[in-house]
This record gives structure tokens, C-alpha cells and sequence, in this order.
């Protein structure tokens, strides 16, 4: 096909669109069901200890409860069945603040949720380990070994011989994932079989989980989920509320609805710990780094390991002979961290790329300028060349864009009257890979036209996989958009990755893609007849007269991109203008440019990066969530409290590509962008308030009070 | 929720007598508020009284009396009618300033005049019904003092409450010495001063202010002043829209030349109440308009502030603030922060 003909490359609205800004896209709590009932949760209000006693009486005779399920008569489930962060009411023991204690079922909402104010709970207590600051000298190795200490030369050693040096601690906070669509399900069962209508990330992941906690065969599972209201890894395992859904449903016998409320939403579905951050960085006067260790301390559940890896950007971005990376852990009474957007990449991009900013500053260079000195030629950490890295274009033709030549190279010297301004920049990276995923591509002739459905079992988070996906068929098959269906969503349709790990688009689009050359294979060996130029599926399925044709692929990732090293690139520039007597900032303007393979969709891409640059300025500026170590509950509790960016914190945003035509990773050349807009960009943004300021934040978030 | 019972009236009387009847009966208004401690179990009336269809929505122009010249605002009326009438907007910027600062537009068009001053202190533990909290549940002790209080007092605290008064209105309402009207249950009217309306937490932090049961508030007047043309309300605040002050500062000045005849200075996020920097005003009183008089003039009224174990920052950010309205006031109003 013409460059001028295809979809891919194009910034094509969502097809979805108009469903969504109607109305008219059904997520989770939307399906209606004959008789539906309402669950809602009630939780602990100890973080660790023993329930000695729940009294449900008040709650049973309340106006329309029909259930209340407590530990003493909830079905056993398999608790190693996948679920995350446990609280199944399996037992009497209480594990964190918040845990799930119960539910309560009713005719409506409303009475479901005032009963549930009537159960009285007797604990035993018992010393919760709740306090990090406290916790964290004793923390220790992790258990898993993909954490285990990372060493080439002698970090510590040659870090003592070096010209400059960068000794800090980094800190930031937990945060919460705050998708726009809280934890939804409704659960409907029909005899042994139960449909689950969910927000899940990872369909098949979901169905697996859920089928195996409930004890039963994954094809009694089905998973509903075409849209979702975000998720941003909190909906990539799935916890206790999809379970305790079904068990609801199951016990009175009727479809049942459970929607957690936003407060809820604090110590449900994980966190991003908090991380002190050590980096060491040594370098020659003439900037080249020679030693980098990167030390990273943080927290886990009482009962299960989960850690970001803060040192993964480390192990990878420069060009240094000696580097040390490390975890210690420390276990405490939280609900179980998760996968939370660029886990471990954004907040261990906000202590390296900080530290490479200091070490700038120290070396009276600039920061660009610093970077560029070590640029790797391949991958530092195992030796493997890259399948393509443009950090470099990233970062000269993100300045030429940006106007870096205007920043002060001196901080707290560019000053419009009490507003302080300055330019930071930071780099950010993330893996590119392509998952296992299965699709069917089905033609059906239609008149003149020729109608293509392609079906998966990938999620949409929001992002605009229906689209992209509907732009590789139409790409693949040589039919218009227009009479593309995309069937997505269901653990019925063919198995595939999740919208995890920036996994999605390469995983999905390039099944789709093969598919769509299958098809078009099969339909030629059907046709029998030699072509000088390759017919499109359509033509033949129009030439051929061919009133239905279908077929299936199970696609996986290139052999050979296990011998390189494959990761989306980017270079984050921030300017901010800091009040000198308030501390108040303002980013004024924000540009991320990266180089992150073939974009099939500039719209959707840009709103993707985008969106990840405003978290990275919530994370930056004021998303934390508190706990008060005297109960182990959090002092943040609602949005009133837990601070995402407003419009009037996001000044002018833009996203830039860098063109990369890298088919190593996979066909398509897709490396995604999911995790990647996210990574660098804490940092771009503290690394400008210093260069405002002259003050160096080396804590998450900037509240006005660290800048006064 | 709980369930309740739901009455509306179009009848002052009528709303006092019902509210008086039921010793459980809440008013209601905007229920930006109220509605949100309902749901986290805070509040629990059994019966609200609507409010809004009384005739109590208007702002006028005082011609009368001894504040002639000023306005009334009447208590049921939306805070955003109130912050972009002509005569707020013309004689009163300072107000139209502070209401636009809080919370987002869609609750200010919800809110009202009256429930805005009776809004409840944002306190996480006063939220949380699993915690200790003097102000929700009296005896129970105060988790904040010892606990995450950041946001909290500095100013006029006491053992038992050191939460502090979310309002933005009603600090620039303290500012421009406005009266609250009140209808009482015996029909009888009277007026508070704002300084009077709200109170310290002392050994009753569950009253919020003077109100009796049974009081309604009908209006709010603000007396005629001079700060037109010189007064800024300059919040400081954990992000730059939709969030509570960490400090804020209302400030009128009246000018002949460079001198100050009278200052105006009132703060938020520093106390149960709207806290009337009366030291910094009786400093500026009669000096010269300069930075170095507005930074000792803030000294002056935060040298007694007494910090808890997370809010240390409150003194050097209630100065800084302080420095910084006073100074976008003398540069005039209509000026950008």
C-alpha cells in the first residue's frame, strides 16, 4: 500500500471516541443485570492484630441487607491463587490498615453502605510495623533474585579515587494510582459459571486469578472488560474486591455489584512505596563517570515481597566502568505495593537523573552536555548492542525545540519580579519488549465492501488500543477504517499480553498485523492464481468472490531481539516558575521527546506521553500519601488530601518524537509508550526549581514549604 | 449514609421552627459540605431542612443606616453570584479574590454564602470515625496534636483541637470587618460580628462558632471601607487550584500617598477562626508603604505563633505571605501576584 494511504502513522481520532463522550461505553459498573444487588467492603481498623469478635446483628436486620460475609462464614478460597494483596476473609488476622474485614450485600447501595456503619469489631491487638523511617536501618536483602546486588568493578572503591563526586539520598513518598474509574465489578453467575464484568489490564491474567482463588477451571471464568477507566498498573493484578464480588454474588444467588469508593481506594489495590534512594556518583574533572552506585531502601507487605526497581535506569544509562546497584527491604503492616506507572524507572530516574544534575552543577558544566560525555555505545550492564537508542537526538534536538540556550547556567539568577525561573532537563528509559498474543481476523463480504472484525483478548485502558488496532487491520487487510469492528476485552476472544509494561501495543499490534498477513496468505493459496504485486486480503476477498474467511495466529516476539538490548529513550526539558515568597511552582512549559520506535498513532501516543508528564508533575510537586505510624493508617485520605495535579498546575505541554525504524524488537518496529512519558520526569522538574532557586530538592514532593 | 427525612420550606420561620422541633434536624444548603460528612459518617442528622428555596439569594447595595455604603450579601445565594456581582466586584475585590481561590467552580456554584462560614475544619482525623477527634466525638482526644499536622494550627490552639478553619471567604470577610445577620428561633434578628461569628477551640472544639440551635443566618453585610482599590488575598497551598491554604492572607490597605491610614490583614490556615493579624496592622498603622515596614510588620504578628511537630514551615510561610499580599496590595488590586 502507499505511505499516503495507510493508517498507521496517522494521528486518527479514537474510534472510540464518540462511545466514550456519549456515554455510551460500558465499563465495569455499567452492564445491567436482572435483580442486581449492591456490595460494599468494610474494613479494619487496626493494622495488625487478631479480630476477636464481629458482631453483624444490627447490620443482618437492617432495611434490605441480604448478606453480610464475614471471615467466620466466607467460602474458602485459594489465597495462592493469584490475587494480590490477600484480604479474602480467610482469617481473623488483620495484616494492614484497611484491610478487607467483610461485606455487606443489599438491595441498594445506599442501604448496603449504611449497614455496614452498624458492624462492631473487637480486635486484638498487637505492635504494627508501620513506621518506615523506623524501619528502614533494619531493612534487608530481598528475597526475589532478579533483585539481588548487580556489580561490575568496584563502585565504592573507584568512587573514593574520584576528581568529583555525588554522595545524596533521594526520597520519595507513596503514591496511589487514582485511576479516574475507581475498582469496579459485577459479578453474574449462571449455574457454575460466573461472568465478571472488571476493569482488568491483563484479561487473561484476571481470568486465571479469579478462576483459580475461587477454585474453579479458568473456562468457568469469563472477564468483561472492553473499557477502562485507567488503571495505571493497579488494575494489572487483580485484589480482593473482583473476588469478593463473585463470593457475594454466589451467596444470595443474584447478580452482584461492588464498586470501591475513592477513600477505599487508599488500601485496596497496592501503592508505589516509598524509596530512599542512595546514589554515589564519581567522575573524572573532565565529567566522565567512572564509578555509579545506586543503593535503594524501601518497603514491602508484612506477608509478601513486591519492589520497584529504582536501580533499572542506573543499570543502563550511562557509560561507566564501575556501578553497584542494590535493594534492601523492610517488611511492614501496608497493603502490598504494585506495579505502578514506570515502576521503578520514575522514581529511580528522579535519584539518577538529580544526582547526574548535581554532579553538572559541581562540574560547572551543563547538563546536556554531561550526559552526552557518556553516552554508552552498547548496553553497560550486559554488554548487548542497543536495537536502537536515540538519547542523544533526544536530547540536541529537544533543546534546539525547548530553547535551552536561554537558561542561566547560574541558579536564582533569572527573576521576573517575585517569580523565580529555571530549565531543567533529565533522561528517562524503558524497556521495549513484545508478549505472547493471540488474534482472529475475520472477513465477511458485504455488498461492494468487505467487513473486518479482529479479535483479542487485549485491554484498553483508556490509551486508544481500539484504535491502533483497528489502524493495523485496515493497514494489514487493505480496508478502510470505517469497517473495522475491534473486539477487545474478553477472556473469550483469543489470548494475549496485557496493557502492562508498556507490553500492549507491540504484543497486540503485531498479532493483529500477522493475522492480517495470514489472511491475506491464506486467501491467495485459495485463490490458486500468481500475482505480479501482492493483492490486499480485500481485493481477493472481492476479486475471489469470497463471502466469508477467517483466521488465527499465536504471535510472539523476534528470536533474535533476545540478543539485544531494546528500550524506548527519552529527554525531559521543564521550565518552572517558583514564587520566592510563597514557594509555589508553577511548570510553565514541559517538553518530553522520545525516541520510542515506530508510533502508530501520534495523537494517542502524544495524549499518552502527555498524561504521564502530568503524573511525573504530581509526583514531582504534591501527590504523597501519609501514614500516621500510630495506627498505620493513611492521613491522606481523600483527594482533598492526595493532591493530582490540577489544570492550573499543568502550564504548556508538548510531546516530540524522534523517527526510529527499528524492526529488532518486533515486525512492526513498536516499542511502546505507556511507562516511558512518565520516567524523567520528576527530575527535569527539581532539576529546574534548583536552577530557579539554587535549592536542591532532594525529597518528593515540592510543597511550597521546601522551597521557603 | 444514613437515612433521613428531607423538608424543604420557602419560610425563614418555618425552617427555625422545624429545626428547633428535631433535636437530630440539620440545615441544609449547598451541601458541599454537609453532604460529604454524611457519607463518611460524620454527620448524622435524621432530617435536613432545605434552605435554598428561601428568598435569602440576593446582593444589594446597603443606602441606610451606619453601613451605608456597603453591601449585603443574602445567606443562601451561590458563592460564585456573589464573587462576580458588580458592586463585590467594584467596592469589595478583596472578597471576589478570596471566594475565587477556594475550591473548584463547580462546588462554588453550588455552595452558598451562609454554609460557606459554617463549613467544617478539613482535619483528616476529623474525617476518619475510626480516630480519636475532641471536635467529632467530644473526650475522645485529639490524634492530630501528636500526628500528621501539617495542615494545622498555629495560632490559638488548645489540648483538646489544634484543627484550623478551611474558609477562604471568610477570611477576607474578617478582613473587611463584616457582620453576620442571624435570624433567631424566637424570630428575633441579630448581628454578629465576623471576628465574634467563629471561635477558638478552647475546651468545646465541636462548636465552630456562636450560633445557637435555632439560629439562621439570613445575610451578610460588609461596611463600606477604603481597601477598594488596594487590597490581595494570596493562598498558599500544596497545589495551585482545588486546595486548602497551608497559609493564607487577606490584606486591605488605605493609602494617602505612601503612608498607611489603615490596614487590614487577616489570616487563614493558621487557626479555628479567621486570625485578625491585629499586631501587624497596629505596626503598619501611620508608616510608610515599604517592604522593610511589611516584613517587620509580620514579624510582629507571628513571633507568637506556637508550632506542632509538622508545621514549623507556618511561621517563615505566614511571613513570607503576609509580605507578599501587602506588597501586591500597595502595587493595587488589579495587579498580578
Amino acid at each position: 500500500m502507499e505511505e499516503k494511504n495507510k493508517s498507521i502513522g496517522k494521528a486518527v481520532n479514537r474510534i472510540d471516541g464518540i462511545l466514550k463522550i456519549t456515554g455510551k461505553a460500558t465499563y465495569a459498573t455499567d452492564y445491567p443485570a436482572k435483580n442486581m444487588a449492591f456490595a460494599v467492603i468494610f474494613k479494619s481498623t487496626i493494622a495488625a492484630g487478631t479480630i476477636t469478635n464481629i458482631d453483624t446483628t444490627l447490620a443482618e436486620k437492617a432495611k434490605g441487607v441480604l448478606t453480610v460475609i464475614t471471615h467466620k462464614n466466607a467460602p474458602k478460597l485459594n489465597e495462592k491463587g493469584g490475587i494480590r494483596g490477600g484480604a479474602l476473609l480467610q482469617s481473623p488476622e488483620i495484616l494492614f490498615y484497611g484491610q478487607n474485614i467483610g461485606v455487606v450485600v443489599a438491595e441498594t447501595f445506599e442501604q448496603a453502605t449504611h449497614a455496614a456503619h452498624l458492624i462492631k469489631v473487637d480486635y486484638q491487638k498487637k505492635e504494627g510495623k508501620t513506621d518506615f523511617e523506623k524501619l528502614a536501618p533494619s531493612a534487608a536483602t530481598p528475597k526475589g533474585k532478579e533483585l539481588a546486588d548487580l556489580v561490575r568493578g568496584d563502585a565504592k572503591g573507584t568512587l573514593n579515587t574520584a576528581a568529583i563526586k555525588v554522595e545524596e539520598i533521594y526520597e520519595t513518598p507513596i503514591e496511589h494510582h487514582h485511576p479516574m474509574e475507581p475498582h469496579s465489578t459485577i459479578a453474574v453467575w449462571e449455574d457454575d459459571k460466573v461472568i465478571l464484568y472488571n476493569g482488568s489490564q491483563i484479561i487473561n491474567g484476571a481470568q486465571t486469578a479469579a478462576a483459580e482463588t475461587l477454585n474453579l477451571k479458568p473456562e468457568q471464568v469469563r472477564i468483561v472488560s472492553p473499557f477502562i477507566g485507567g488503571g495505571f498498573g493497579s488494575k494489572g493484578g487483580q485484589w480482593a474486591n473482583l473476588i469478593l464480588t463473585a463470593v457475594a454474588a454466589k451467596a444470595i444467588s443474584r447478580p452482584v455489584k461492588l464498586a470501591l469508593t475513592r477513600q477505599q481506594m487508599f488500601n485496596s489495590v497496592g501503592l508505589r512505596q516509598q524509596n530512599i534512594q542512595k546514589i554515589s556518583l564519581g567522575a573524572t574533572k573532565e565529567g566522565k563517570l567512572i564509578s555509579l552506585a545506586h543503593e535503594t531502601t524501601t518497603q514491602t507487605a508484612i506477608d509478601n515481597e513486591f519492589l520497584e526497581p529504582c536501580g533499572d535506569c542506573s543499570k543502563i544509562m550511562y557509560e561507566v566502568p564501575n556501578s553497584l546497584i542494590s535493594y534492601k527491604v523492610a517488611p511492614m503492616n501496608i497493603i502490598l505495593p504494585t506495579y505502578t506507572r514506570g515502576p521503578g524507572k520514575s522514581t529511580g530516574s528522579f535519584a539518577l537523573e538529580s544526582a547526574m544534575d548535581e554532579l553538572a552543577h559541581k562540574l560547572k558544566m551543563d547538563p546536556i552536555e554531561l550526559r552526552l560525555k557518556n553516552e554508552p555505545q552498547k548496553d553497560p550492564s550486559n554488554g548487548k548492542p542497543w536495537s536502537s537508542r536515540k538519547t542523544v537526538e533526544c536530547l540536541k534536538e529537544g533543546a534546539k525545540a525547548f530553547g535551552w540556550e536561554k537558561r542561566k547556567p547560574t541558579p536564582g539568577t533569572n527573576k521576573i519580579g517575585d517569580d523565580l525561573i529555571g530549565y531543567g532537563v533529565a533522561c528517562g528509559t524503558y524497556p521495549a519488549r513484545q508478549r505472547d498474543s493471540s488474534a482472529i481476523v475475520k472477513l465477511t463480504k458485504s455488498g461492494a465492501n468487505v467487513l473486518a472484525t479482529v479479535e483479542i483478548a487485549a485491554s484498553d485502558l483508556g490509551t486508544g488500543t481500539n484504535t491502533i488496532l483497528a489502524q493495523t487491520a485496515a493497514d494489514g487487510l487493505g480496508i478502510s477504517l470505517e469497517y473495522i469492528t475491534v473486539k477487545l476485552g474478553d477472556s473469550n476472544l483469543p489470548p494475549a499480553a496485557g496493557s502492562v509494561g508498556s507490553v500492549g501495543a507491540a504484543s497486540f499490534a503485531n498479532a493483529v498485523n500477522d493475522a492480517c498477513t495470514k489472511i491475506t496468505d491464506e486467501l491467495l493459496v485459495k485463490s490458486g492464481k500468481q500475482f505480479f504485486v501482492r493483492p490486499t486480503a480485500y481485493q481477493l476477498m472481492v476479486s475471489e468472490n469470497i463471502s466469508e474467511f477467517q483466521t488465527r495466529v499465536d504471535a510472539k516476539a523476534p528470536k533474535e531481539a533476545d540478543q539485544y538490548s531494546a528500550h524506548s529513550f527519552n529527554a525531559n526539558f521543564a521550565e518552572v516558575r517558583v514564587n520566592a515568597l510563597t514557594g509555589m511552582v508553577k511548570v510553565t512549559r514541559f517538553l518530553a521527546v522520545t525516541g520510542a520506535g515506530k508510533i502508530l498513532n501520534p495523537k494517542t501516543a502524544r495524549s499518552q506521553i502527555i498524561g504521564g508528564n502530568i503524573w511525573g508533575i504530581g509526583m514531582a510537586l504534591s501527590e504523597e500519601s501519609v501514614i500516621d505510624p500510630r495506627w498505620g493508617n493513611f492521613a491522606t485520605r481523600s483527594f482533598g488530601d492526595y493532591h493530582v495535579p490540577s489544570n492550573l498546575d499543568v502550564g504548556k505541554l508538548d510531546a516530540m518524537f524522534i523517527n526510529e525504524d527499528d524492526k529488532i524488537p518486533n515486525k512492526m518496529g513498536v516499542k511502546g509508550i505507556g511507562e516511558v512519558g512518565i520516567v524523567g520526569v520528576a527530575a527535569a522538574i527539581a532539576n529546574a526549581i534548583f536552577n530557579a532557586t539554587g535549592k536542591r530538592i532532594r525529597k518528593l514532593p515540592t510543597t511550597p514549604d521546601k522551597l521557603i | 449514609m444514613r437515612p433521613f427525612k428531607y423538608t424543604s420550606t420557602n419560610s425563614t420561620s418555618d425552617a427555625t421552627n422545624l429545626l428547633v422541633k428535631n433535636p437530630n434536624a440539620h440545615f441544609l444548603a449547598g451541601g458541599t459540605n454537609l453532604i460529604d460528612l454524611m457519607k463518611e459518617d460524620v454527620e448524622r442528622p435524621d432530617e435536613l431542612i432545605d434552605l435554598t428555596r428561601l428568598d435569602l439569594t440576593s446582593v444589594s447595595a446597603i443606602t441606610t443606616g451606619l453601613n451605608n455604603g456597603g453591601v449585603t450579601i443574602g445567606a443562601v445565594g451561590k458563592n460564585t453570584d456573589a464573587a462576580n456581582h458588580q458592586l463585590i466586584r467594584q467596592n469589595f475585590p478583596l472578597l471576589t479574590k478570596a471566594i475565587l481561590a477556594g475550591a473548584s467552580a463547580q462546588i462554588r456554584n453550588m455552595a452558598t454564602n451562609g454554609g460557606n462560614l459554617l463549613q467544617r475544619t478539613r482535619c483528616s482525623y476529623f474525617y476518619d470515625t475510626a480516630m480519636p477527634c475532641n471536635k467529632r466525638s467530644p473526650g475522645t482526644g485529639c490524634a492530630a496534636k501528636e500526628g500528621i499536622n501539617r495542615m494545622h494550627a498555629i495560632f490559638g490552639w488548645s489540648e483538646d483541637c489544634v484543627a484550623v478553619y478551611p474558609s477562604d471567604m471568610a477570611i477576607a470577610l474578617s478582613a473587611l470587618d463584616a457582620n453576620v445577620k442571624v435570624m433567631q428561633a424566637d424570630g428575633k434578628i441579630r448581628s454578629i460580628p465576623i471576628q465574634d461569628f467563629h471561635r477558638l477551640p478552647g475546651n468545646h472544639p465541636e462548636k465552630d462558632n456562636n450560633l445557637n440551635r435555632g439560629d439562621l443566618i439570613t445575610s451578610i453585610e460588609i461596611p463600606k471601607n477604603k481597601f477598594a482599590a488596594h487590597s490581595a488575598y494570596v493562598k498558599v497551598r500544596d497545589r495551585n487550584s482545588y486546595a486548602f491554604a497551608l497559609v493564607s492572607v487577606a490584606a486591605g490597605l488605605e493609602l494617602d500617598g505612601n503612608k498607611i491610614v489603615s490596614a487590614h490583614i487577616s489570616m487563614g490556615g493558621v487557626a479555628h477562626k479567621p486570625w485578625r493579624a491585629l499586631k501587624s496592622e497596629a505596626f503598619l498603622k501611620g508608616k510608610a508603604a515599604t517592604t522593610a515596614n511589611f516584613k517587620a510588620a509580620a514579624e510582629a504578628e507571628m513571633v507568637d505563633a506556637k508550632t506542632l511537630s509538622h508545621n514549623k514551615f507556618k511561621v517563615d510561610l505566614g511571613k513570607n505571605t503576609i509580605v507578599s499580599a501587602l506588597e501586591i496590595a500597595l502595587r493595587g488590586t488589579d495587579s498580578k501576584a
